[in-house]
Protein backbone atom coordinates (compact mmCIF):
# COMPACT_ATOMS: atom_id res chain seq x y z
CA UNK A 1 0.00 0.00 0.00
CA UNK A 2 1.70 3.41 -0.90
CA UNK A 3 1.38 6.51 1.26
CA UNK A 4 1.46 10.24 0.23
CA UNK A 5 3.84 12.35 1.57
CA UNK A 6 3.95 16.37 1.41
CA UNK A 7 7.09 18.21 1.44
CA UNK A 8 6.94 21.99 2.27
CA UNK A 9 10.42 23.71 1.32
CA UNK A 10 10.58 27.06 2.26
CA UNK A 11 13.70 29.56 1.42
CA UNK A 12 14.51 33.07 1.46
CA UNK A 13 18.06 34.50 0.61
CA UNK A 14 19.19 38.00 1.09
CA UNK A 15 21.53 39.85 -1.55
CA UNK A 16 23.11 43.53 -2.12
CA UNK A 17 22.09 44.65 -5.70
CA UNK A 18 24.09 47.27 -7.95
CA UNK A 19 22.46 48.67 -10.78
CA UNK A 20 23.95 51.91 -12.76
CA UNK A 21 24.22 53.44 -15.87
CA UNK A 22 26.99 55.80 -17.34
CA UNK A 23 26.73 57.92 -20.72
CA UNK A 24 29.83 59.69 -21.73
CA UNK A 25 29.77 62.60 -24.36
CA UNK A 26 31.93 65.69 -25.02
CA UNK A 27 31.89 69.14 -24.11
CA UNK A 28 32.05 71.76 -27.75
CA UNK A 29 34.95 73.75 -26.64
CA UNK A 30 36.28 76.57 -29.25
CA UNK A 31 40.13 76.38 -29.48
CA UNK A 32 40.38 80.35 -29.02
CA UNK A 33 43.24 80.04 -27.17
CA UNK A 34 45.91 77.36 -26.68
CA UNK A 35 44.28 74.09 -25.35
CA UNK A 36 45.85 73.78 -21.83
CA UNK A 37 44.18 78.18 -21.50
CA UNK A 38 41.52 76.85 -22.33
CA UNK A 39 41.42 73.77 -19.54
CA UNK A 40 42.33 76.57 -17.03
CA UNK A 41 39.51 78.27 -17.57
CA UNK A 42 37.35 75.75 -18.17
CA UNK A 43 38.95 73.99 -15.01
CA UNK A 44 38.09 77.55 -13.06
CA UNK A 45 34.74 77.41 -14.31
CA UNK A 46 33.84 74.08 -12.61
CA UNK A 47 35.47 75.35 -9.60
CA UNK A 48 32.72 78.04 -9.29
CA UNK A 49 30.28 75.34 -9.92
CA UNK A 50 31.26 72.88 -6.73
CA UNK A 51 33.82 70.62 -8.93
CA UNK A 52 36.45 69.50 -7.17
CA UNK A 53 40.00 68.20 -8.60
CA UNK A 54 41.32 64.96 -8.71
CA UNK A 55 44.56 63.09 -8.71
CA UNK A 56 43.93 62.52 -12.12
CA UNK A 57 43.13 66.22 -13.03
CA UNK A 58 39.33 65.41 -13.76
CA UNK A 59 37.06 67.98 -12.01
CA UNK A 60 34.37 65.86 -10.38
CA UNK A 61 30.90 67.00 -8.52
CA UNK A 62 28.54 63.83 -6.70
CA UNK A 63 24.76 65.19 -7.53
CA UNK A 64 23.46 62.52 -5.05
CA UNK A 65 23.47 59.09 -6.69
CA UNK A 66 24.66 60.64 -9.51
CA UNK A 67 28.48 61.37 -10.56
CA UNK A 68 29.68 64.01 -13.26
CA UNK A 69 33.54 63.58 -14.24
CA UNK A 70 34.70 66.28 -16.36
CA UNK A 71 38.12 65.99 -17.90
CA UNK A 72 39.11 69.66 -18.67
CA UNK A 73 41.97 68.35 -21.11
CA UNK A 74 39.77 66.31 -23.33
CA UNK A 75 36.50 68.17 -22.54
CA UNK A 76 35.16 64.16 -22.25
CA UNK A 77 32.15 64.19 -20.10
CA UNK A 78 30.64 61.60 -17.85
CA UNK A 79 27.92 61.36 -15.85
CA UNK A 80 27.23 58.22 -13.85
CA UNK A 81 24.39 57.30 -12.04
CA UNK A 82 24.68 54.11 -9.30
CA UNK A 83 22.07 52.65 -7.65
CA UNK A 84 22.17 49.58 -4.96
CA UNK A 85 19.87 48.20 -2.24
CA UNK A 86 19.99 45.06 -0.32
CA UNK A 87 16.83 43.11 -1.04
CA UNK A 88 15.41 39.82 1.01
CA UNK A 89 13.32 37.61 -1.32
CA UNK A 90 11.38 34.37 0.08
CA UNK A 91 9.83 31.12 -1.65
CA UNK A 92 7.71 28.33 -0.95
CA UNK A 93 7.27 25.13 -2.81
CA UNK A 94 5.40 21.95 -1.50
CA UNK A 95 5.35 18.61 -3.58
CA UNK A 96 3.54 15.55 -2.80
CA UNK A 97 5.64 12.16 -3.23
CA UNK A 98 4.81 8.35 -2.99
CA UNK A 99 7.25 5.93 -0.43
CA UNK A 100 6.67 3.17 -2.41
CA UNK A 101 6.65 4.79 -5.92
CA UNK A 102 8.17 7.42 -7.31
CA UNK A 103 11.36 9.37 -6.00
CA UNK A 104 12.28 9.42 -2.60
CA UNK A 105 11.94 11.94 -0.26
CA UNK A 106 15.52 13.02 -0.42
CA UNK A 107 15.37 13.67 -4.25
CA UNK A 108 12.25 15.05 -4.15
CA UNK A 109 13.69 17.60 -1.64
CA UNK A 110 16.85 18.55 -4.09
CA UNK A 111 14.46 18.77 -7.18
CA UNK A 112 11.73 21.22 -5.07
CA UNK A 113 14.85 23.14 -3.68
CA UNK A 114 16.21 23.58 -7.26
CA UNK A 115 12.80 25.11 -8.33
CA UNK A 116 13.20 27.51 -5.58
CA UNK A 117 16.21 28.45 -6.25
CA UNK A 118 15.05 29.04 -9.82
CA UNK A 119 11.83 31.17 -8.10
CA UNK A 120 14.22 33.60 -6.13
CA UNK A 121 16.65 33.69 -9.11
CA UNK A 122 13.81 35.36 -11.53
CA UNK A 123 12.34 37.02 -7.98
CA UNK A 124 16.15 39.16 -7.89
CA UNK A 125 16.28 39.60 -11.95
CA UNK A 126 12.89 41.40 -11.57
CA UNK A 127 14.15 43.34 -8.20
CA UNK A 128 17.22 43.86 -10.69
CA UNK A 129 15.65 45.03 -13.45
CA UNK A 130 13.77 48.03 -11.44
CA UNK A 131 16.97 48.78 -9.90
CA UNK A 132 18.23 49.61 -13.42
CA UNK A 133 15.32 51.50 -13.96
CA UNK A 134 15.54 53.76 -11.44
CA UNK A 135 19.43 54.16 -12.19
CA UNK A 136 18.73 55.18 -16.19
CA UNK A 137 15.40 57.19 -14.66
CA UNK A 138 17.62 59.67 -12.73
CA UNK A 139 20.24 60.24 -14.74
CA UNK A 140 17.65 60.51 -17.43
CA UNK A 141 16.24 63.25 -15.01
CA UNK A 142 19.85 64.52 -14.27
CA UNK A 143 20.57 64.71 -17.87
CA UNK A 144 17.49 67.09 -18.53
CA UNK A 145 18.51 69.40 -15.32
CA UNK A 146 22.58 69.36 -16.11
CA UNK A 147 22.16 70.53 -19.95
CA UNK A 148 21.61 74.05 -19.36
CA UNK A 149 24.33 74.13 -16.78
CA UNK A 150 26.73 72.37 -18.49
CA UNK A 151 26.10 75.03 -21.56
CA UNK A 152 26.43 77.78 -19.52
CA UNK A 153 29.76 76.54 -18.43
CA UNK A 154 31.23 76.48 -21.95
CA UNK A 155 29.69 79.74 -22.81
CA UNK A 156 31.40 81.43 -19.91
CA UNK A 157 34.51 80.08 -20.95
CA UNK A 158 34.37 80.97 -24.30
CA UNK A 159 33.72 84.51 -23.45
CA UNK A 160 36.50 84.30 -20.88
CA UNK A 161 38.62 83.00 -23.61
CA UNK A 162 37.31 86.08 -26.23
CA UNK A 163 38.40 88.54 -23.95
CA UNK A 164 41.86 86.78 -22.45
CA UNK A 165 42.36 86.77 -26.55
CA UNK A 166 41.05 90.78 -27.37
CA UNK A 167 43.54 91.38 -24.77
CA UNK A 168 46.64 89.55 -26.19
CA UNK A 169 45.45 91.40 -29.39
CA UNK A 170 45.41 94.82 -28.18
CA UNK A 171 44.17 97.23 -25.66
CA UNK A 172 40.39 96.59 -25.15
CA UNK A 173 38.58 99.58 -25.47
CA UNK A 174 34.83 98.50 -23.96
CA UNK A 175 33.56 95.54 -23.63
CA UNK A 176 29.59 95.03 -23.92
CA UNK A 177 27.51 91.80 -23.37
CA UNK A 178 23.94 91.12 -24.35
CA UNK A 179 22.69 88.43 -21.53
CA UNK A 180 19.52 87.64 -23.38
CA UNK A 181 20.88 87.12 -26.82
CA UNK A 182 24.24 85.78 -25.68
CA UNK A 183 26.49 88.11 -27.32
CA UNK A 184 29.60 90.00 -26.63
CA UNK A 185 31.23 92.50 -28.29
CA UNK A 186 34.49 93.46 -27.25
CA UNK A 187 36.52 96.83 -28.79
CA UNK A 188 40.05 96.13 -29.47
CA UNK A 189 42.78 99.17 -29.94
CA UNK A 190 45.64 97.58 -31.73
CA UNK B 1 43.09 51.46 -75.78
CA UNK B 2 47.07 50.21 -74.61
CA UNK B 3 48.73 47.21 -73.30
CA UNK B 4 51.92 46.50 -71.94
CA UNK B 5 52.03 42.59 -72.90
CA UNK B 6 50.52 40.56 -75.98
CA UNK B 7 48.21 37.65 -74.32
CA UNK B 8 49.06 34.42 -74.17
CA UNK B 9 47.29 32.37 -76.74
CA UNK B 10 44.27 30.83 -76.33
CA UNK B 11 44.18 26.79 -76.66
CA UNK B 12 41.94 25.56 -79.36
CA UNK B 13 37.90 25.40 -78.67
CA UNK B 14 36.96 21.25 -78.57
CA UNK B 15 34.57 21.21 -81.47
CA UNK B 16 31.19 20.55 -79.55
CA UNK B 17 30.47 20.89 -75.60
CA UNK B 18 32.72 19.52 -72.94
CA UNK B 19 31.89 16.40 -71.07
CA UNK B 20 31.94 16.42 -67.35
CA UNK B 21 30.70 14.54 -65.01
CA UNK B 22 27.14 15.48 -62.50
CA UNK B 23 29.35 16.18 -59.72
CA UNK B 24 31.50 18.79 -61.78
CA UNK B 25 27.93 19.79 -63.61
CA UNK B 26 27.12 21.02 -60.30
CA UNK B 27 30.20 22.47 -59.20
CA UNK B 28 30.26 24.39 -62.40
CA UNK B 29 26.74 25.93 -61.74
CA UNK B 30 27.80 26.98 -57.80
CA UNK B 31 30.84 29.00 -59.70
CA UNK B 32 28.33 30.27 -61.70
CA UNK B 33 25.65 31.40 -59.14
CA UNK B 34 28.94 32.65 -56.90
CA UNK B 35 29.92 35.20 -59.60
CA UNK B 36 26.50 36.27 -60.44
CA UNK B 37 25.72 34.43 -63.36
CA UNK B 38 23.17 31.77 -62.47
CA UNK B 39 19.85 32.51 -60.37
CA UNK B 40 20.14 32.63 -56.70
CA UNK B 41 17.17 30.25 -55.26
CA UNK B 42 19.03 27.60 -57.61
CA UNK B 43 22.56 28.47 -56.56
CA UNK B 44 21.54 28.36 -52.95
CA UNK B 45 19.83 25.26 -53.36
CA UNK B 46 22.37 23.58 -54.97
CA UNK B 47 24.79 24.77 -52.02
CA UNK B 48 22.52 23.34 -49.43
CA UNK B 49 22.69 19.69 -50.78
CA UNK B 50 25.53 17.04 -50.75
CA UNK B 51 27.11 15.07 -53.75
CA UNK B 52 29.82 12.53 -53.62
CA UNK B 53 33.01 13.82 -54.41
CA UNK B 54 35.03 12.65 -57.08
CA UNK B 55 38.77 11.86 -56.55
CA UNK B 56 39.48 14.27 -59.15
CA UNK B 57 38.26 16.88 -61.53
CA UNK B 58 38.27 15.68 -64.69
CA UNK B 59 40.64 18.28 -67.46
CA UNK B 60 37.66 19.57 -69.59
CA UNK B 61 35.95 20.76 -65.60
CA UNK B 62 39.47 22.44 -64.52
CA UNK B 63 39.08 24.32 -67.74
CA UNK B 64 35.58 25.36 -67.48
CA UNK B 65 36.39 26.38 -63.92
CA UNK B 66 39.56 29.06 -65.07
CA UNK B 67 37.41 30.08 -68.15
CA UNK B 68 34.00 31.36 -65.71
CA UNK B 69 36.19 32.25 -63.13
CA UNK B 70 38.80 34.31 -65.57
CA UNK B 71 35.89 35.87 -67.97
CA UNK B 72 33.22 36.44 -64.97
CA UNK B 73 35.63 38.33 -62.55
CA UNK B 74 37.00 40.57 -65.43
CA UNK B 75 33.23 41.46 -66.07
CA UNK B 76 32.26 41.97 -63.03
CA UNK B 77 35.34 44.40 -62.27
CA UNK B 78 35.01 46.19 -65.65
CA UNK B 79 31.03 46.66 -65.03
CA UNK B 80 32.13 47.70 -61.17
CA UNK B 81 33.50 50.82 -62.57
CA UNK B 82 36.67 49.55 -64.26
CA UNK B 83 35.09 50.75 -67.33
CA UNK B 84 35.21 54.37 -65.93
CA UNK B 85 37.30 57.03 -67.54
CA UNK B 86 38.47 58.23 -63.98
CA UNK B 87 41.55 59.36 -62.48
CA UNK B 88 43.65 57.61 -59.43
CA UNK B 89 46.50 57.93 -58.07
CA UNK B 90 49.28 56.40 -58.91
CA UNK B 91 53.11 57.15 -57.31
CA UNK B 92 51.11 59.64 -55.47
CA UNK B 93 50.30 61.36 -59.11
CA UNK B 94 47.11 61.33 -60.77
CA UNK B 95 46.95 58.92 -63.15
CA UNK B 96 43.39 59.18 -66.59
CA UNK B 97 41.98 56.40 -67.78
CA UNK B 98 39.79 53.56 -67.40
CA UNK B 99 41.49 50.78 -65.91
CA UNK B 100 43.17 49.00 -68.57
CA UNK B 101 44.66 52.45 -69.57
CA UNK B 102 45.93 53.38 -66.38
CA UNK B 103 47.46 50.06 -64.82
CA UNK B 104 50.19 47.88 -66.85
CA UNK B 105 48.63 44.31 -68.05
CA UNK B 106 51.31 42.50 -65.32
CA UNK B 107 49.82 44.36 -62.46
CA UNK B 108 46.52 43.71 -63.30
CA UNK B 109 46.48 39.96 -64.08
CA UNK B 110 44.23 37.73 -61.92
CA UNK B 111 45.56 34.59 -60.41
CA UNK B 112 43.22 31.99 -58.45
CA UNK B 113 45.14 29.51 -56.40
CA UNK B 114 44.48 26.31 -54.96
CA UNK B 115 41.61 27.32 -51.75
CA UNK B 116 39.63 28.28 -54.49
CA UNK B 117 39.13 25.00 -56.16
CA UNK B 118 39.19 23.32 -52.93
CA UNK B 119 36.39 25.69 -51.44
CA UNK B 120 34.13 24.68 -54.62
CA UNK B 121 34.77 21.20 -54.28
CA UNK B 122 33.76 21.61 -50.80
CA UNK B 123 30.55 23.46 -51.29
CA UNK B 124 29.41 21.23 -53.72
CA UNK B 125 30.38 18.00 -51.89
CA UNK B 126 29.14 19.03 -48.70
CA UNK B 127 25.80 20.43 -47.17
CA UNK B 128 27.31 23.98 -46.06
CA UNK B 129 24.87 24.13 -43.51
CA UNK B 130 25.50 20.94 -41.76
CA UNK B 131 29.03 20.29 -42.94
CA UNK B 132 30.96 17.53 -41.55
CA UNK B 133 34.49 18.36 -43.29
CA UNK B 134 35.66 21.56 -42.06
CA UNK B 135 37.40 23.81 -44.71
CA UNK B 136 38.81 27.13 -44.34
CA UNK B 137 41.81 29.17 -45.98
CA UNK B 138 44.70 30.46 -44.49
CA UNK B 139 44.60 34.45 -45.60
CA UNK B 140 48.03 34.52 -46.32
CA UNK B 141 47.68 32.10 -48.37
CA UNK B 142 45.20 34.19 -50.48
CA UNK B 143 45.74 35.86 -53.72
CA UNK B 144 44.03 39.52 -54.12
CA UNK B 145 41.97 37.49 -56.69
CA UNK B 146 40.90 35.17 -54.38
CA UNK B 147 39.82 37.23 -51.47
CA UNK B 148 37.70 38.93 -54.57
CA UNK B 149 36.26 35.41 -55.62
CA UNK B 150 35.54 34.71 -51.70
CA UNK B 151 34.41 38.03 -51.03
CA UNK B 152 31.53 37.54 -54.41
CA UNK B 153 30.82 34.01 -53.46
CA UNK B 154 30.33 35.31 -49.33
CA UNK B 155 28.12 38.16 -51.03
CA UNK B 156 26.04 35.77 -52.79
CA UNK B 157 25.41 33.34 -49.80
CA UNK B 158 24.68 35.89 -47.06
CA UNK B 159 21.14 36.31 -47.74
CA UNK B 160 20.74 32.32 -46.26
CA UNK B 161 21.08 33.09 -42.61
CA UNK B 162 22.07 29.29 -41.97
CA UNK B 163 25.00 29.70 -44.62
CA UNK B 164 26.31 33.38 -43.24
CA UNK B 165 26.72 31.74 -39.70
CA UNK B 166 28.43 28.70 -40.86
CA UNK B 167 30.97 30.98 -43.62
CA UNK B 168 31.50 34.29 -41.37
CA UNK B 169 33.34 31.78 -39.45
CA UNK B 170 35.96 30.83 -41.77
CA UNK B 171 38.97 32.96 -41.73
CA UNK B 172 38.95 33.37 -45.66
CA UNK B 173 35.54 35.48 -45.02
CA UNK B 174 36.24 36.87 -41.35
CA UNK B 175 39.52 38.09 -42.43
CA UNK B 176 38.87 38.70 -45.79
CA UNK B 177 39.45 42.90 -46.48
CA UNK B 178 36.51 43.22 -49.22
CA UNK B 179 34.48 41.73 -46.93
CA UNK B 180 34.86 44.13 -44.20
CA UNK B 181 34.95 47.07 -46.70
CA UNK B 182 31.29 45.79 -48.53
CA UNK B 183 29.68 44.86 -46.01
CA UNK B 184 30.71 44.85 -42.12
CA UNK B 185 27.87 44.14 -40.19
CA UNK B 186 27.21 40.42 -41.91
CA UNK B 187 30.95 39.53 -41.49
CA UNK B 188 31.79 40.61 -38.25
CA UNK B 189 30.81 38.26 -35.18
CA UNK B 190 27.13 39.26 -33.97
CA UNK B 191 28.44 38.64 -30.61
CA UNK B 192 30.80 40.71 -30.36
CA UNK B 193 30.81 44.07 -28.74
CA UNK B 194 33.56 45.80 -30.08
CA UNK B 195 34.36 44.02 -33.70
CA UNK B 196 37.99 43.96 -34.79
CA UNK B 197 38.58 44.15 -38.77
CA UNK B 198 41.50 42.72 -40.01
CA UNK B 199 44.56 44.69 -41.32
CA UNK B 200 42.98 46.55 -44.26
CA UNK B 201 46.26 48.60 -44.85
CA UNK B 202 46.62 45.58 -47.69
CA UNK B 203 43.53 47.29 -49.62
CA UNK B 204 45.83 50.52 -50.79
CA UNK B 205 48.51 48.76 -52.23
CA UNK B 206 49.39 46.51 -55.08
CA UNK B 207 46.67 44.92 -56.76
CA UNK B 208 44.33 44.97 -53.87
CA UNK B 209 44.02 48.87 -54.44
CA UNK B 210 43.99 48.33 -58.39
CA UNK B 211 40.77 46.22 -57.67
CA UNK B 212 39.38 49.02 -54.54
CA UNK B 213 39.47 51.67 -57.96
CA UNK B 214 37.06 49.56 -59.72
CA UNK B 215 34.81 49.37 -56.95
CA UNK B 216 34.23 52.59 -56.14
CA UNK B 217 30.95 52.93 -57.85
CA UNK B 218 30.10 49.74 -56.66
CA UNK B 219 30.37 50.31 -53.05
CA UNK B 220 28.83 53.54 -53.30
CA UNK B 221 26.09 52.16 -54.48
CA UNK B 222 26.02 49.18 -52.17
CA UNK B 223 26.40 51.54 -49.15
CA UNK B 224 23.58 53.86 -50.45
CA UNK B 225 21.76 51.21 -50.09
CA UNK B 226 22.60 50.21 -46.60
CA UNK B 227 22.12 53.67 -45.00
CA UNK B 228 18.53 54.04 -46.72
CA UNK B 229 18.17 50.61 -45.09
CA UNK B 230 19.36 50.76 -41.38
CA UNK B 231 15.55 53.38 -41.02
CA UNK B 232 14.28 49.48 -41.92
CA UNK B 233 16.31 47.94 -38.81
CA UNK B 234 14.27 47.40 -35.72
CA UNK B 235 16.10 45.14 -33.64
CA UNK B 236 18.52 47.30 -31.17
CA UNK B 237 20.81 44.57 -30.97
CA UNK B 238 21.24 43.85 -34.53
CA UNK B 239 21.22 47.78 -35.44
CA UNK B 240 24.30 47.75 -32.47
CA UNK B 241 26.38 44.86 -34.38
CA UNK B 242 26.03 46.33 -37.42
CA UNK B 243 26.53 50.00 -36.79
CA UNK B 244 29.70 48.95 -34.62
CA UNK B 245 31.16 46.81 -37.31
CA UNK B 246 30.67 49.43 -40.22
CA UNK B 247 32.56 51.59 -37.99
CA UNK B 248 35.24 49.70 -36.93
CA UNK B 249 35.47 49.20 -40.79
CA UNK B 250 35.81 52.00 -42.30
CA UNK B 251 37.35 53.54 -39.92
CA UNK B 252 40.09 51.19 -40.12
CA UNK B 253 40.21 51.59 -43.86
CA UNK B 254 40.08 55.08 -43.61
CA UNK B 255 43.45 55.40 -41.20
CA UNK B 256 45.17 52.62 -44.07
CA UNK B 257 44.16 55.15 -46.56
CA UNK B 258 45.60 57.99 -45.32
CA UNK B 259 48.93 56.44 -43.59
CA UNK B 260 49.37 54.65 -47.36
CA UNK B 261 48.00 58.51 -48.84
CA UNK B 262 45.60 56.76 -51.27
CA UNK B 263 42.71 59.33 -49.81
CA UNK B 264 41.33 58.61 -53.83
CA UNK B 265 40.37 55.02 -52.67
CA UNK B 266 37.77 56.50 -50.01
CA UNK B 267 35.72 57.96 -52.30
CA UNK B 268 33.22 55.58 -52.14
CA UNK B 269 32.96 57.26 -48.25
CA UNK B 270 32.45 60.51 -49.40
CA UNK B 271 30.41 59.68 -52.52
CA UNK B 272 27.88 57.72 -50.07
CA UNK B 273 27.70 60.70 -47.51
CA UNK B 274 27.00 62.96 -50.21
CA UNK B 275 23.98 60.83 -51.61
CA UNK B 276 22.82 60.56 -48.18
CA UNK B 277 22.81 63.95 -46.72
CA UNK B 278 21.45 65.65 -49.50
CA UNK B 279 19.56 67.68 -46.89
CA UNK B 280 19.55 68.34 -43.84
CA UNK B 281 18.52 65.14 -41.50
CA UNK B 282 18.09 63.96 -38.18
CA UNK B 283 18.93 60.66 -36.68
CA UNK B 284 15.80 59.20 -37.22
CA UNK B 285 16.75 59.06 -40.86
CA UNK B 286 19.38 56.03 -39.53
CA UNK B 287 17.11 55.30 -36.41
CA UNK B 288 13.18 55.25 -37.29
CA UNK B 289 13.00 51.85 -37.14
CA UNK B 290 14.20 50.85 -34.07
CA UNK B 291 11.36 48.97 -32.24
CA UNK B 292 10.14 49.33 -28.52
CA UNK B 293 12.20 51.53 -25.89
CA UNK B 294 15.09 49.04 -26.07
CA UNK B 295 17.36 48.12 -23.59
CA UNK B 296 17.21 49.39 -20.13
CA UNK B 297 20.53 51.05 -19.36
CA UNK B 298 20.91 54.58 -21.00
CA UNK B 299 24.47 53.91 -21.80
CA UNK B 300 23.19 51.38 -24.19
CA UNK B 301 20.39 53.00 -26.16
CA UNK B 302 22.85 55.48 -26.69
CA UNK B 303 25.72 53.23 -28.43
CA UNK B 304 23.00 51.99 -30.47
CA UNK B 305 21.94 55.14 -31.59
CA UNK B 306 25.72 56.12 -32.54
CA UNK B 307 26.28 53.29 -34.21
CA UNK B 308 23.11 53.80 -36.18
CA UNK B 309 25.67 57.04 -37.12
CA UNK B 310 28.41 55.09 -38.03
CA UNK B 311 29.08 56.20 -42.06
CA UNK B 312 28.28 60.16 -41.21
CA UNK B 313 30.86 60.33 -38.10
CA UNK B 314 33.38 59.05 -40.69
CA UNK B 315 32.87 62.68 -42.34
CA UNK B 316 35.11 64.20 -39.16
CA UNK B 317 38.35 62.39 -40.49
CA UNK B 318 37.36 63.05 -44.58
CA UNK B 319 36.94 66.70 -43.22
CA UNK B 320 40.36 66.01 -41.62
CA UNK B 321 41.79 65.46 -44.98
CA UNK B 322 40.63 68.65 -46.53
CA UNK B 323 41.63 70.48 -43.98
CA UNK B 324 45.39 69.23 -44.55
CA UNK B 325 44.88 69.14 -48.12
CA UNK B 326 44.03 72.75 -48.17
CA UNK B 327 47.53 73.36 -46.44
CA UNK B 328 49.54 71.86 -48.94
CA UNK B 329 51.29 73.98 -51.15
CA UNK B 330 52.37 74.08 -54.87
CA UNK B 331 55.92 72.69 -54.32
CA UNK B 332 54.86 70.61 -51.97
CA UNK B 333 55.74 66.79 -52.54
CA UNK B 334 51.69 66.17 -52.00
CA UNK B 335 50.24 68.82 -54.03
CA UNK B 336 48.57 67.23 -57.22
CA UNK B 337 47.30 64.25 -54.85
CA UNK B 338 45.86 66.93 -52.71
CA UNK B 339 44.42 69.02 -55.20
CA UNK B 340 42.81 66.10 -56.95
CA UNK B 341 40.99 65.16 -53.46
CA UNK B 342 40.04 68.96 -53.43
CA UNK B 343 38.69 68.02 -56.86
CA UNK B 344 36.42 64.99 -55.03
CA UNK B 345 35.50 66.93 -52.08
CA UNK B 346 34.48 70.23 -53.87
CA UNK B 347 32.52 67.75 -56.61
CA UNK B 348 30.75 66.04 -53.69
CA UNK B 349 30.07 69.33 -51.94
CA UNK B 350 31.84 68.34 -49.13
CA UNK B 351 31.71 71.41 -46.71
CA UNK B 352 28.07 71.33 -47.13
CA UNK B 353 27.84 66.90 -46.65
CA UNK B 354 30.41 67.43 -43.27
CA UNK B 355 28.13 70.13 -42.12
CA UNK B 356 25.02 68.33 -42.31
CA UNK B 357 26.65 65.41 -40.96
CA UNK B 358 27.96 66.74 -38.03
CA UNK B 359 24.95 68.63 -37.28
CA UNK B 360 23.48 64.80 -37.52
CA UNK B 361 26.03 62.97 -34.85
CA UNK B 362 25.39 65.88 -32.81
CA UNK B 363 21.84 65.62 -32.39
CA UNK B 364 22.57 62.39 -30.84
CA UNK B 365 25.01 63.95 -28.03
CA UNK B 366 23.36 64.33 -24.60
CA UNK B 367 24.45 68.19 -22.64
CA UNK B 368 24.21 69.49 -26.01
CA UNK B 369 21.95 72.72 -26.75
CA UNK B 370 21.95 76.64 -26.00
CA UNK B 371 22.19 77.62 -22.27
CA UNK B 372 18.75 78.70 -21.07
CA UNK B 373 17.60 82.20 -22.27
CA UNK B 374 19.84 82.01 -25.82
CA UNK B 375 18.97 80.58 -29.30
CA UNK B 376 20.09 77.96 -30.86
CA UNK B 377 22.80 78.17 -33.48
CA UNK B 378 25.23 75.12 -33.87
CA UNK B 379 23.42 72.22 -35.51
CA UNK B 380 20.11 73.59 -34.90
CA UNK B 381 17.05 73.84 -37.40
CA UNK B 382 15.90 76.84 -37.99
CA UNK B 383 12.68 77.90 -36.97
CA UNK B 384 9.66 76.45 -39.09
CA UNK B 385 12.54 74.18 -40.99
CA UNK B 386 11.49 70.62 -40.95
CA UNK B 387 14.54 68.31 -41.39
CA UNK B 388 14.29 65.23 -43.78
CA UNK B 389 13.86 62.42 -41.34
CA UNK B 390 12.28 64.34 -38.59
CA UNK B 391 9.31 62.73 -36.95
CA UNK B 392 7.37 65.78 -37.24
Amino acid sequence: MSRAYRITVKESETRHLKAGDEICTQLEILEILPPEDMATLLKEELKKRGFEEQDDGTMTRKDGDLTVTIDPCSGEVSVKAETEATVSQEAKREATGFNDVGPNEKSLRDRVKDQLKQDLDKKFDSEQSKLQTKATEELEKHLQELQPEISQVVNQVTRDALKQKAQQMGTVKEVSEDAESGSLTIKVEV
Amino acid sequence: MTRTAAPTPRPQEPDGPRQVSKFEFNLLRILRFLVGHFPADQGLGLVRAAATRPECLTHDAVTLVKDTLGKASVLFLTRAGGWRNDKYLRKNTPTPGRVWDRIPLDERVLEFSKPVLEFLLWLTAEKVHETKQAWDAAPKALTPSDELFFWLAFDQMRSDPDLLAVLRKKDAFRLNPFCWIASPGDVADPDSTKPTPPDLTRLCSGQRAVLMECLQSHLTIRWIRTERAKGQIGDWKKMRQQGSAEFAGLQAFLQAAEAARRTDLARFVLGTNAAVLQSDMTPVFWTGGLQGTGPPRLADRLETQRAALALPRQMEMLEGWQERARSVGYFDEDYAATQMWKLDWELANGNHVAARARAAVEMLEPLRGPAPGQPATQGAQGAGEKPEGSPG
